[in-house]
């Protein structure tokens, strides 16, 4: 069963599928939060997702999470159709919000064996992954400790190896820097980037330009719930039309412009 | 003069413990759902109207008592009854309170970093203890001694001070037991210790009485008999110092003040003497709140294989990390299991005791059951996380179902041992039935979850009543439909379906829920 859903899936994900795919995402509240949402990730990038707050981007990946039902459009990974069939692409994403979703009165190792055992990763496997990210995040010293004792950076570290153990071929962070000090953020970066060249495709989304500016291979801009401006970093500034404009010039004309037309 | 009264002067003793008090009473306005000061005093009016309601059958029958009355005898060993019953209350209630007041440090740490004397801010705690203590039984007990009074003559009212030394007496106890397993325990312990420590005694209150109740009849006699003989013998001899506080509260005068004195010399030693030591726990308490770091093993990392695992391990891991949540549902078991004895013995069909107590213990599994699905669900610290996980709904149900059966088992195994060694059909209709009422009642609370604070286990129907009116129901029916089936009555089939109804209504909608629609569903059903 577990073979034959891993071949499925392996199989879905080498043909030329995209990451993700939204479709004419749609989700209404008591106002549209999130309109008519186009886009479209391509496998091995790493897509950082701006917008002022309330933009909508926290209720896009939280849909595309499978927390949120959307009001209508479809969302696509990896070519599995997420709300036909959300067991499946869950199997291959994992979702990182900026609140940690952690377990207080387990401790990291306890933490990681539940979400592998979640996940269906074969244990032999996930002990050598664990062991390698609780290395790598410096928290192999704490395995032992229940996370109620931790600091938020900590937290945040426990959440992100757990996001990683399984391997998704589909991560998204949502604002994964927030809280962290610089030397866990840098790490945290590092780890990241690591997995994208190894393969995977990342989204998230920031508030801090600079770190969409650095990673991302593509940014997109969302305003009022819809896509606005979307393309590489120079891309953005050819259409913003300054070729030496910053990021955040740019975010702030074409937010503002958004804004003003409006 | 009269505005002292009304606002004393900040930094005096009674400004402090107004200040505590004020605490006190926002702690019990959330018990309730943080209802408004209006709703707050409303209910506390109410209570005390219903409380001497229902101190008059107690006064008319205390009339029986008088001397010449018919049960003349029984006015000590009543009265004893009493004091058995109030006394592990007070100090169950002060352990608490003296807990909580230690490891609630930040608001004791501001007021020891303030230029006024530890030991008058510790007096000033304890004294808030006792009130809080006092008050929370006095709701309880002064009504009847006010209903005692008006039938029974002013003597009655020796209540009233007889309740505050009992009041300041336990706060003394409560402080000294903390203190003292704060020494022995360490600061970590002592928490949890000293909740369970006062679950157990304050469970000691109803057994003692229930004991008395399911003891036979011709032990209760001889009990009787030897209180009225003088000199029969150390505990039974009225004039002995332990019957000080039942003497105290018969209205005798020599023993009211000196049960009086003690309590109040008692009291203040304790609150000034220990009061230094108490801040000291309270700053030691301060290191201790970061969690222990369990020994790291240098074993190699072993994870075991599967969802179902995982999550059932998940539960088990979680639950058993927080022992004194476990000790608040075997009280509750304590409370229930004599309430439901005294209930099923007055309305059992044939008066035996398998008959009667079956039912109960449906009733109990279900309440438990009840809990304990509670309990998994606001330990679920993550609940977004796991739906973010590639785990179908019901299988997340199913798997805290398994989780909750065991612990369950570990408490319904000796009832059902017993019942069994008196009938092994009527312990497996029991077995039967319990595991359906659990059932039912553990997916009631899945499918309406309350997330709640985890140390609310005992106030969580104040969370959403409907519920709880539903548990009870099917707690109810579960135990009545056993005992239709065991005298083979179709109408327990009945009962069934209506089980079934029941839940069926309240199922979970696949698309956003929608609690109104299911009000209306339980209201038609």
């Amino acid at each position: 069963m577990q073979d034959g859903v891993e071949d499925k899936f392996s199989r879905q994900a080498n043909g030329d599928h995209a990451a993700l795919r939204l479709g004419g995402l749609t989700k209404i509240f008591n106002k549209p939060a999130v309109n008519n949402f186009n886009l479209t990730v391509r496998p091995g990038e790493f897509y950082a997702l701006l917008g002022p707050n309330g933009a909508g981007k926290t209720t896009t990946l939280r849909m595309v999470a499978g927390l949120l039902p959307p009001t209508s459009g479809s969302i696509e990974i990896f070519g599995i159709d997420a709300l036909r069939n959300p067991i499946e692409a869950k199997r291959i994403t994992a979702w990182l919000p900026d609140e940690p979703m952690l377990y207080d009165k387990l401790d990291p190792v306890e933490y990681l064996e539940f979400v592998a055992g979640l996940w269906g990763v074969e244990p032999r496997r996930a002990e050598a992954n664990a062991e390698e990210l609780l290395n790598v995040l410096g928290l192999w010293e704490h395995r032992n400790e229940r996370c109620e004792g931790f600091s938020r950076g900590m937290k945040q570290k426990v959440a992100l190896a757990g996001a990683l153990i399984h391997e998704p071929k589909l991560l998204m962070l949502d604002e994964p820097l927030t809280g962290l000090d610089a030397a866990i953020a840098r790490q945290v970066k590092e780890l990241l980037t690591r997995r994208v060249n190894g393969g995977a495709t990342i989204i998230l989304t920031t508030h801090i330009l600079e770190v969409a500016e650095r990673l991302a291979s593509r940014i997109g801009i969302i305003n009022k719930g819809q896509l606005i401006a979307e393309g590489t970093l120079d891309e953005m500034r050819q259409k913003s039309g300054s070729k030496d404009s910053s990021l955040e010039d740019m975010f702030l004309t074409l937010t503002g412009v958004m804004e003003n037309a409006a | 003069m009269n505005k002292v009264w009304l606002a004393p002067q900040p930094g005096s003793l009674g400004w402090l413990v107004m200040h505590d008090l004020l605490l006190s009473w926002r702690r019990f306005r959330s018990m309730f759902g943080g209802m408004s000061n209006r709703k707050g005093v409303i209910i506390v009016l109410i209570a005390i109207v219903v409380f001497h309601a229902l101190g008059i059958p107690v006064a008319q029958w205390f009339v029986t008592t008088e001397p010449g009355g018919a049960n003349q005898r029984l006015f000590m060993p009543a009265l004893a009854s009493i004091v058995l019953f109030v006394m592990p209350w007070l100090v169950s209630q002060s352990l608490t309170s003296t807990t909580r007041a230690l490891y609630t440090r930040n608001d004791l740490d501001l007021l020891l970093s303030s230029p006024l004397p530890p030991r008058f801010i510790l007096f000033a705690r304890a004294l808030a203890i006792g009130c809080e203590s006092i008050g929370s039984v006095a709701i309880f007990v002064l009504p009847i001694a006010n209903t005692n009074a008006f039938f029974g003559g002013w003597k009655w009212l020796a209540v009233y001070p007889a309740l505050m030394a009992a009041g300041l007496f336990s706060t003394a106890i409560g402080i000294i037991l903390t203190l003292l397993l704060f020494r022995i325990a360490g600061p970590r312990r002592t928490r949890v210790l000293s909740q369970i420590l006062a679950t157990i005694i304050g469970a000691a209150f109803i057994m003692t009485l229930q004991g008395l109740n399911i003891m036979p009849e011709g032990v209760r006699e001889a009990i009787v008999t030897s209180i009225e003989q003088p000199g029969s013998g150390f505990i039974y001899d009225t004039q002995n110092w332990l019957w000080l506080p039942v003497r105290a509260v018969a209205g005798h005068w020599d023993a009211l003040i000196l049960w009086c004195s003690i309590a109040v010399i008692t009291f203040t030693a304790t609150a000034l003497v220990l009061g230094e030591r108490f801040a000291m726990s309270a700053v030691h308490s301060a290191s201790a709140v970061a969690t222990p770091a369990r020994q790291t093993s240098n074993k190699p990392l072993r994870f075991r294989k599967g969802a179902g695992r995982a999550l059932r391990l998940k539960e088990w891991r979680l639950l058993g990390r927080d022992p004194w949540l476990l000790s608040q549902i075997m009280l509750q078991v304590i409370y229930t299991l004599p309430v439901s004895i005294v209930i099923w013995r007055s309305q059992g069909p044939s008066g035996s005791l398998a008959i009667s107590v079956a039912p109960a213990v449906v009733v109990i599994a279900a309440q438990i059951s009840a809990s304990l699905a509670w309990l998994t669900i606001s330990s679920e610290d993550a609940p977004e996380f796991l739906t973010t996980a590639p785990v179908e709904r019901h299988e997340v149900e199913r798997r805290k179902l398994e989780a909750i059966a065991i612990p369950l088992l570990c408490f319904l195994a000796a009832p059902l041992l017993a019942l069994a060694w008196t009938s092994m059909e009527l312990a497996l209709y029991t077995a039967l039935f319990a595991a359906g009422a659990s059932a039912s009642t553990a997916f009631l609370n899945f499918w309406h979850p309350m997330p709640g604070r985890r140390v609310a286990v005992l106030r969580r129907h104040s969370q959403s009543k409907l519920i709880a009116v539903l548990e009870h129901l099917m707690a109810l029916l579960w135990a009545v439909a056993m005992v239709l089936a065991v005298v083979e009555s179709a109408i327990s089939l009945l009962l069934l379906a209506i089980i079934g109804a029941v839940l069926w209504f309240n199922r979970p909608k696949p698309a956003k829920p929608a609690p109104l629609q299911t009000t209306t569903a339980i209201v038609a059903a």
